[in-house]
């Protein structure tokens, strides 16, 4: 049975959604962000087109727990298992913030068995751009 | 310890003027300033408690400050690990020649910890990376301690900034690598059983490869 040919010009039928695509990746670009209370991970290709993703809150933790090391790892490891099946054997890591997330979630990356390329350094650093906010008094 | 957090204002108490409330005569001379908000966020001198023991004078401050003292310097590292010039050029000789960013070795503040006097504090860091990367960090962290300690001082506003160690922390490598063995036992474990259910199963190349690979071998590091 043929799939029905999206219009593209017309909003009413509605967007086609999430056709799963089956491509095999080889090589694709890991994101990490790793907050104080959170991280994120992202996997994508190396356009920069989302594959999946995978956090510490989706995982399960909640509050205070996202933001431990344990939890980078299961977020990680989450990620991944979607991947490695469809056949991702290289990767480069792209670690953006401070937090605990950072180490944990590179060392479940090289556990689960994918080759790392490069790791890469992306926190936003402005060249003296907007004012940060003030100081925490402690 | 509630009675610490009720402020010693002067307030038109039906009691009658001029009514404090004192903290209970147990704790001798505790002073405390004036004003305290919500017992959390304050200036410096509050939550001190002087206990006076034979002429010498300690300070003791409140746990819960010193918890909060422990987070603030751990974020306040970690900042400058990501954006000061000479920590960075100290952990990765490298990013001085504009390597731009890619990384050998990455370095994270895995736990601080603060005495309770608030004087020293010691820097557990975590590195990932080959052996001569870990030590390279640290060396450089170690070295550059007295400017992390000023640079403290600057951004932090504390009575007596704190003497800071660096100590390597290795729990991370323990765990990941006691992880990595249960791994693989399970996954030896899983892949017996798949061989014994199709008895002529030519899954039998899958166990080649686990010897083969090893988790360090891949990476590629950048000079």
């Amino acid at each position: 049975m043929a799939k029905p040919i999206p219009k593209i010009g017309s909003r009413k039928n509605g967007r086609i959604g999430s056709r799963k695509h089956a491509r095999k990746i080889p090589k694709g670009v890991i994101h990490v962000q790793a907050s104080f209370n959170n991280t994120i991970v992202t996997v994508t290709d190396v356009r920069g087109r989302v594959i999946s993703w995978s956090s510490a809150g989706t995982c399960g933790f909640k509050g205070t727990r996202r933001g431990t090391p344990f939890a980078a790892q299961t977020a990680a490891g989450n990620a991944i298992r979607t991947v490695a099946n469809q056949g991702m054997q290289r990767a480069e890591v792209m670690i953006k913030g401070p937090g605990l997330g950072r180490d944990a979630a590179l060392r479940a990356i090289r556990r689960s068995g994918i080759l790392l390329n490069f790791i890469r350094d992306v926190t936003p650093m402005p060249h003296n751009g907007c004012r940060s906010p003030k100081k925490r008094r402690v | 310890m509630a009675y610490l957090l009720h402020p010693q204002l002067i307030l038109p108490c039906p009691c009658g003027w001029r009514h404090h409330i004192l903290a209970p005569p147990s704790s001798t001379a505790t002073t405390m300033s004036p004003v305290l908000r919500n017992g959390l966020s304050g200036s410096v001198h509050t939550g001190e408690a002087f206990v006076r023991r034979s002429r010498s004078v300690r300070c003791m401050a409140n746990p819960r400050r010193v918890k909060m003292v422990a987070k603030q310097i751990q974020r306040e590292l970690s900042d400058m690990l990501l954006t000061d010039n000479v920590l960075q050029f100290a952990v990765l000789p490298e990013a001085s020649l504009g390597a731009d960013r890619y990384l050998s070795s990455l370095t994270t503040i895995s736990d601080v910890e603060v005495s309770s006097d608030l004087q020293v504090v010691k820097v557990y860091v975590s590195v990932f990376g080959d052996e001569r990367g870990k030590e390279v960090a640290l060396a450089g962290l170690k070295s550059k301690a007295k400017y992390v300690r000023s640079e403290l001082g600057r951004r932090m506003k504390l009575r007596l900034t704190p003497e800071i160690r660096f100590i390597e922390d290795e729990s991370f490598e323990r765990g990941s690598r006691v992880i990595a063995i249960l791994d693989k036992i399970k996954n030896d474990k899983s892949l017996e059983n798949k061989n014994m259910e199709h008895l002529d199963s030519s899954a039998q190349d899958d166990d080649d490869n686990w010897d083969d690979v090893d988790p360090d071998e891949g990476i590629i590091y950048v000079d």
